[in-house]
């Protein structure tokens, strides 16, 4: 929740491939400690918008260490922004400060060149999140180097990398098709090119290790409470290029491709993102949790299939780019997923159309394409999909729910949610039957009021009954027509329709206008009459217990007297409500008497 | 749940239980002394009630927990008098027991058991679902009463 807030206060931030800003607590989001994480999260998202607000939040937030970085990584982020010359003029700042920040990263190792463009932002937001006082990981001592001690020994890597990264910009055939974001293109371009030869000297220099660089997502992974699955799939993304080390430029660029294609994706479903997340509430945090069980397998699990990743990267990406966060994308996204059953979920759960959230959809997707075809992640997906939903297809018995985003998917969560939702459904027929509880919200109040109406419709037939009970036997008479003449009618307690008196004219003595006229106001009254008993007997509730009975007939009687219906009425809504009431019921059994009188004789 | 068209059109109960009433009602007030004292007024009332209550309740059929325990109360009520108000009270002393917010008093809910009929054996969800279709019998039930009760006073 905090981190929508954190969005929404930001404008529109788009969904982050590496959540390490986002997924940071909105307090490091907003105060100064670390915006870095902002700008590495910033960085990775490929929106237009995203510059705007990155830009917003790096210059609001004082930087401590991090000026130039985050100076420099504004710069890179709103590139596509402003003119190439400028981004370039900024570029060796931004370099050297991602730079530097891989290399003070690069205690967790493998800043692989390959894995630049997500390792190097992921080891800047692993780095971040280290900085950030609320990482629970444990890496984050060794993140918390400063920066700017690396900072000045990349600067001569970084300049050195600098002509490179001049000439390999513009040269970047394999990103040409990535036109939804050309700056984000620029800067994979960059950023691939850079890493694929600066960080390999980089890393050579200070000894990044590949094998830190699982766990150095894993606090990254951590804080990816948005974009969880951006985050693993960068994580694949790496962790493929690591296990493939022989070919750092095209696992490089295949991750570039694949991560701005998600980008590109992710940008044009920030926007459903962003609703998404205002819309899930803050159990990022399990999320999260999911998120680096499957970082921590992933990292086991170097040499997963590349190429199945890969695909499921592509299928992630489409799917991305599908408005409704595509379900129906999960499906095909995961072709190397060993249990196809877990792909079918999805589409079970897709039968449960409320707000499903893509969330927990590359979620599993995200679990499914990082086991490849793996099978302990497989069995880790599995496990946390299966959690998502119920068993497989044939789901018939099977009540199907979709997780909402950023909450907790085990099954008893899920159970207890769809309890939940079943009682919120039956509030919500219980206040249209409720008369009065329209404005009423929350379970207690609804309780109230219906527990009240209750009581009341059962005095009303108490009092009825003994209304009934005096009744002349004389009367019976006109049974047959008084049955036909509810058969004819179909009567509503509020919209008092005209009484057809025409059947029973000849039993009454009355003529129908006098019927009607009280008649009417039964009617009339008769949803007055609900609402005051509900007042009524709320107020007199436990005070006066026996006079429960004469208050109905008084209220029952009262639309026979216009005058004592206002009275009622204003008693009913009055202040002094004790007085009154202890007046009216004498009243009113006066009256009782005389209406017995009246019918007797 | 049987859900009919809205919440406050006509139950389709409403024409037997209409049916079923006015024959009770027809055979209590035919038994009746010629005498109308308070008490054999209320004796009847009480009668009557009993007799709105089943009515209501035979109309719904078995279709509804709450009708099947009132049938079942009706049935019974004679010969396990003393033993279902004993079980009530137990009912209520073992809620009370548990977990009684204020001293004595029930939660809101419970009092929400003790109104439907049969809803101490419910759990809160169906309760709900029962607390709906009881209020909607019961308004019907309080509309056919109130027009035959202004039929016969008009």
């Amino acid at each position: 929740m905090e981190k929508e807030k954190l969005f929404m206060n930001t404008g529109s931030p788009p969904p982050l491939n590496y959540t390490a800003s986002s997924s940071s607590p909105p307090t490091t989001w907003h105060s100064s400690t670390s915006p870095i994480e902002l700008q590495v999260g910033e960085l990775n998202v490929s929106t237009e918008q995203l510059p705007n607000c990155f830009l917003n939040l790096n210059w609001e937030n004082s930087m401590d260490q991090s000026v130039p970085f985050e100076s420099a990584l504004s710069s890179i982020v709103s590139s596509p922004a402003t003119s190439n010359a400028a981004v370039t003029a900024t570029d060796s700042g931004v370099i050297r400060e991602l730079i530097g920040r891989l290399g003070s990263i690069c205690n967790s190792g493998e800043i692989s060149p390959h894995s630049q463009p997500m390792g190097g932002s992921t080891a800047t937001a692993s780095y971040i999140g280290g900085n950030s006082s609320t990482n629970t990981s444990c890496y984050s001592t060794p993140l918390n180097s400063p920066p700017k001690l690396n900072l000045s020994m990349m600067d001569h890597q970084v300049t050195g990398n600098l002509p490179i990264l001049g000439n390999s910009r513009p040269t970047h055939p394999s990103l040409a098709p990535f036109s939804t974001d050309p700056g984000f293109a620029e800067r994979a371009a960059r950023f691939s090119c850079f890493g694929s030869r600066s960080f390999n000297g980089l890393t050579g220099q200070f000894g990044l290790k590949e094998a830190d660089f699982p766990y150095r997502s894993v606090p990254r992974v951590e804080k990816g409470k948005l974009s969880r699955v951006s985050s693993c799939q960068s994580l694949k993304a790496v962790e493929s290029q690591m296990g493939s080390q022989e070919n750092k430029e095209t696992p490089l660029q295949d991750s570039i491709e694949t991560e701005m294609r998600s980008a590109a994706a992710s940008a044009s479903a920030s926007d459903k993102k962003f609703s998404r997340l205002k819309r899930s509430s803050t159990l990022d945090n399990a999320e999260s949790a999911n998120c680096r069980e499957e970082s921590s397998i992933f990292g086991q699990l170097l040499p997963g299939g590349d190429s199945a990743m890969k695909t499921s990267h592509d299928a992630n990406a489409k799917k991305r780019k599908a408005a409704p966060r595509g379900k129906a994308k999960d499906n095909p996204s995961s072709p190397s997923r060993k249990d196809s059953k877990e792909e079918e979920d999805p589409d079970a759960k897709r039968s449960k159309p409320a707000e499903a959230t893509s969330k927990e959809n590359d979620a599993s997707m995200a679990k499914v394409e990082s086991n490849g075809g793996t099978e302990n992640a497989g069995d880790g997906d599995q496990k946390q999909t299966k959690d998502n939903s119920k068993p497989p297809e044939p789901p018939k018995d099977y009540i199907h729910v979709r997780a909402r985003r950023g909450q907790a998917t085990d099954s008893h969560s899920l159970a207890e949610r769809v309890r939940r939702e079943k009682i919120s459904e039956r509030m919500k027929f219980l206040q249209d039957l409720v008369p009065g509880c329209n404005k009423v919200t929350g379970k207690a109040v609804m309780l109230d009021e219906i527990i009240n109406y209750v009581q009341s419709l059962q005095r009303q037939v108490e009092f009825l009954s003994m209304k009934l009970a005096t009744v002349n036997p004389r009367l019976e008479i006109n049974m047959e027509s008084l049955l036909s003449k509810e058969m004819l009618q179909p009567r509503g307690s509020l919209p008092h329709p005209i009484y057809p008196l025409d059947s029973s004219a000849s039993a009454f003595p009355y003529g129908h206008q006098p019927l009607q006229g009280p008649l009417a106001q039964n009617g009339i009254s008769n949803g007055a009459e609900n609402s005051l008993d509900a007042t009524f007997l709320r107020n007199l509730g436990l005070q006066l217990p026996p006079v429960d009975g004469f208050v109905e007939a008084a209220s029952q009687l009262s639309s026979f007297w216009e005058d004592d219906l206002q009275s009622v009425v204003q008693m009913g809504f009055g202040q002094n409500q004790n007085q009154e009431e202890a007046f009216q019921p004498q009243s009113f059994h006066g009256s009782l008497p005389t209406a017995h009188m009246k019918v007797e004789l | 749940m049987n859900s009919k068209s809205s919440p406050s059109g006509p139950c389709p109960h409403r024409a037997k239980f209409t049916r079923r009433f006015l024959r009770a009602l027809a055979r209590i007030n035919k038994d009746r002394p010629t005498s109308s004292s308070h008490h054999e007024i209320r004796k009847r009332s009480r009668k009557i009630k009993i007799a709105a209550d089943a009515s209501m309740a035979y109309a719904v059929g078995s279709g509804r927990a709450w009708s099947r325990v009132m049938l079942w109360k009706l049935r019974n009520r004679t010969r396990y008098r003393a033993w279902i108000w004993s079980r009530v009270i137990a009912s209520t002393r073992k809620r009370i027991d548990k977990g009684s917010k204020q001293g004595g008093e029930l939660s809101r809910t419970d009092q929400l058991r003790q109104l439907v009929p049969g809803g101490e054996a419910m759990d809160f969800c169906n309760l709900l679902d029962e607390a709906a279709h009881y209020i909607k019998c019961l308004t019907t039930q309080v509309q056919v009463m109130r027009n035959i009760a202004d039929f016969y006073f008009t």
